[in-house]
């Protein structure tokens, strides 16, 4: 289960203070919704630790997460866009789900072509995300978050500007996810997004 | 399914990486400068104070200095403002392309080739004096003293300054330029509110950093001076180290110049230094004003000439050249030397900007923005100590020790490339703080640290930067006369030194073919690191599993 409470961020450039209190549990998708600027993304960004609460506490099974660096947290972070590294291929982004270092076994790279016919994306390995449509990007991205595994996934308006055939792909996905046990947290302005995959609502106001 | 190892720790990660080397670079700079410092200090007589105003010619010595540096930047910026206006109004001038190329390479085009290639055009039996001679006019151009001495400033100065200028203007933004051209204002109103207040933001700057690269200007003088009346500080230190060894005189002129600079620098970074040094940083087309004049074609086309003419000349008269002495195995040890000291002096340099970047950034992100600054600046001290006053200081202090050749060309290297790291740190600066903060995010999610963040993210990022930088710190370290004038060996020398040698002993052949040489391999070594940089990458992941692909299908 994740946990936060009263939990406070204060923005450095306007001296802003939010406050996020709420709770998700194994199995569950949590969708946050709220107008432009109220917090949405800083809220997933705490939660990976690319941002640092000023108070309050963040809890995953009982542990606290505010002392963990982004790499040791057990969370898998998907963006609307820049999820991918442009200058390396399908292959090695999706490599570095496994292997920091890409230091891959046979098994690792079976594992990755593997995933990558799960997505509907066989026979794209080679190519670099500048080759790819959008849709085909956000397939890897959710891919290798797919292939690292990680039982908490926060998706930061994942499908914004999708078709809906890719839209719809990436939606089962999330759910299979979800039904594997996985804690999700989705970021989301399209209320058919949030009516397809949530079971809970959090709403946050400016 | 894969499971990844969180736990898993890359090489290299700990936050100690990130931070000490870039400390050390830090501490190696302001050691060498302090060590210059001591070595100078050692050698400081006060009674040698009294020769500023004793000596009539120390008084000369820097009376000259400090007026030729003031025209020399006064004309520059003269000839650099219409051109960059002419430029920016034309942003479909033929030549654009060619004339832009051109500007770039007055950052590293060897001074000494520069010299050569003026002489070849404007010297006594240059193309200038032939064509007057044709024509009949009995005027003829002497070359030499002042009036060369400014002209090579300028032909070095004007197109840098140009370029930054033509910088300045297209930041203004496009919808200004639109409600001019809707309001009509001509040229005159066009200027007070559109243009001057652009540039005015950049010229305090950028004029003190003519003046400073004019003040201490070595190899133009030496080779275009013309006799005592006609010298400056740095070519009087030189003087006195290599043919009077009067060490205190030069650490005496070393003071003075370091005093001048230094109080220069100041003043122009309390009112805001320009940031933007490097051409090319910027290249946005330009306006879509379309009130083209003749005047401005006429004035670009013959600035193109005023810059290719001297490099036609190099060629023309290099060809020649270099197949009579193609023989001679003497330049091609010359340009084997060259290389060595140029890619060490690049790969050190960039090494040594990489490392102060992450250090400061890391400081930055710290909070400890004082640190930062500093750590950034202290690649910004070479540009305040000239190269023939930090290689004064370490030539007094290391003079006992230094004995082989190849130990003189080492610390050629390392001297260039302590020179080159404020134009390496300009190129990189940018890149390394605007690198995409999702990759960089993703990256820390994905534990791509330490070495593999270098490895994967970091150098492939910033490739082509890298090898900009590395092409100016190489081209700068290839065009070196001062530092390798003082340090190295005249029977093992580089080919600036080479090129001096039999300029100084009126072989003007083989120096032509030298001077072609040197301008070819520049040109060498900026396309191959040009093209390096624009190469797509493929890494060897992407072949394991193309290989597999094929099995699969």
């Amino acid at each position: 289960m994740l946990e936060f409470e009263n939990l406070r961020f204060r923005y450095p450039e306007t001296e802003r203070v939010l406050t996020f209190n709420g709770e998700v549990g194994a199995g569950q998708c949590l969708a946050v919704t709220g107008p432009s600027g109220c917090g949405k993304s800083t809220l997933l960004n705490l939660v990976a630790g690319f941002l640092n609460a000023e108070s309050g506490t963040l809890r995953w099974q009982e542990q606290d997460l505010q002392p963990l660096p982004p790499w040791e947290r057990p969370v898998t972070s998907v963006f609307q866009e820049g999820n991918l590294f442009d200058h390396l291929s399908v292959q090695d982004n999706l490599g570095l789900g496994i292997h920091p270092g890409l230091k891959l076994s046979r098994a690792d790279n079976a594992a990755v072509a593997a995933m990558l016919d799960k997505v509907g994306l066989h026979g794209m390995a080679r190519r670099h995300p500048t080759e790819l449509s959008g849709g085909q990007r956000q397939r890897v991205a959710v891919a290798r978050a797919l292939l690292r595994g990680t039982p908490l996934l926060l998706l930061d308006e994942p499908f914004t500007g999708l078709d809906p055939d890719t839209r719809q792909i990436l939606r089962q996905l999330i759910r299979d996810q979800r039904e594997q046990g996985a804690v999700i947290v989705l970021v989301s302005h399209d209320a058919s997004d949030v009516e397809s995959l949530a079971d809970r609502h959090l709403v946050l106001t400016a | 399914m894969a499971q990844r190892d969180r736990t898993l720790t890359p090489p290299f990660s700990h936050p100690r990486w990130r931070a000490w080397p870039g400390r050390a670079v830090a501490l190696l700079l302001a050691g060498v400068v302090a060590a210059g410092f001591s070595g100078l200090l050692a050698e400081w007589q006060w009674r040698a104070v009294s020769d500023l105003w004793q000596s009539a010619y120390l008084r000369q010595v820097i009376w000259f200095s400090v007026y030729q540096a003031t025209l020399s930047t006064g004309l520059s910026l003269l000839l650099a403002i219409p051109v960059a206006r002419a430029l920016h109004r034309h942003p479909m001038f033929a030549g654009r392309g060619l004339l832009l190329r051109l500007t770039e390479l007055s950052l590293v085009l060897p001074t000494i080739v520069a010299a050569f290639a003026l002489v070849a055009v404007y010297g006594r039996s240059g193309w200038l004096n032939t064509a007057l001679d044709g024509v009949g006019l009995p005027f003829r151009w002497n070359l030499y003293g002042l009036q060369g001495i400014l002209l090579a400033h300028v032909f070095f100065n004007a197109p840098l300054a140009a370029r930054i200028l033509l910088q300045g203007l297209e930041r203004i933004p496009a919808n200004q330029w639109r409600i001019a051209a809707q309001l009509g204002l001509t040229s005159g109103p066009l200027w007070r509110t559109l243009e001057w207040p652009a540039l005015r933001r950049v010229l305090p700057g950028l004029a003190v950093f003519i003046f400073i690269l004019c003040f201490t200007s070595f190899a133009i003088v030496m080779t275009l001076g013309g006799g005592p009346s006609a010298t400056t500080i740095e070519v009087a230190i030189y003087q006195s180290l290599r043919y009077e060894f009067d060490f205190s005189r030069a650490a005496l002129l070393a003071m003075v110049q370091l005093l001048i600079c230094g109080s220069l620098w100041l003043v122009a970074s309390r009112h805001g230094t320009n940031r933007n040094l490097v051409p090319g940083a910027n290249d946005q087309p330009g306006t879509l004003r379309r009130d083209a004049r003749r005047r401005d074609r006429v004035l670009l086309y013959l600035f193109l000439v005023f810059l290719a003419l001297p490099l036609l000349a190099v060629v023309f008269r290099g060809l020649p050249g270099l197949l009579g002495e193609a023989g001679d195995s003497q330049v091609w040890w010359s340009l084997g030397r060259s290389l060595s000291v140029a890619l060490v002096a690049a790969i050190l340099s960039c090494s040594c900007g990489l490392a102060i970047l992450a250090a400061s950034q890391l400081a930055r992100h710290s909070g400890h923005h004082l640190s930062a600054r500093l750590l950034e600046s202290s690649g910004h001290l070479t540009l305040l100590v000239p190269a023939l006053v930090l290689g004064t200081g370490l030539f007094i202090l290391l003079r006992p020790q230094l004995g082989q050749p190849h130990q003189g060309l080492a610390l050629v290297a390392g001297i260039n490339a302590l020179m080159a790291l404020p134009f390496v740190l300009q190129v990189l600066r940018g890149p390394f703080a605007t690198l995409p903060p999702n990759s960089l995010r993703v990256a820390d999610q994905l534990n791509l640290r330490g070495s593999y963040r270098l490895r994967w993210l970091l150098l492939p990022l910033l490739r082509r930067p890298l090898l900009l930088a590395a092409a100016y710190a190489a081209g700068l370290s290839l065009g070196d006369f001062s530092v390798i004038a003082l340090f190295g060996s005249p029977s093992a020398p580089t080919l600036p030194l080479l090129l001096f040698q039999q300029l100084s002993a009126y072989r003007i052949e083989a120096a032509s073919g030298t001077a072609f040489v040197m301008l070819a391999l520049l040109f060498v070594v900026f396309y191959i690191l040009n093209r390096w940089g624009d190469r797509r990458r493929r890494h060897p992941a992407s072949r394991r599993l193309a290989a597999g692909e094929h099995a699969h299908a």
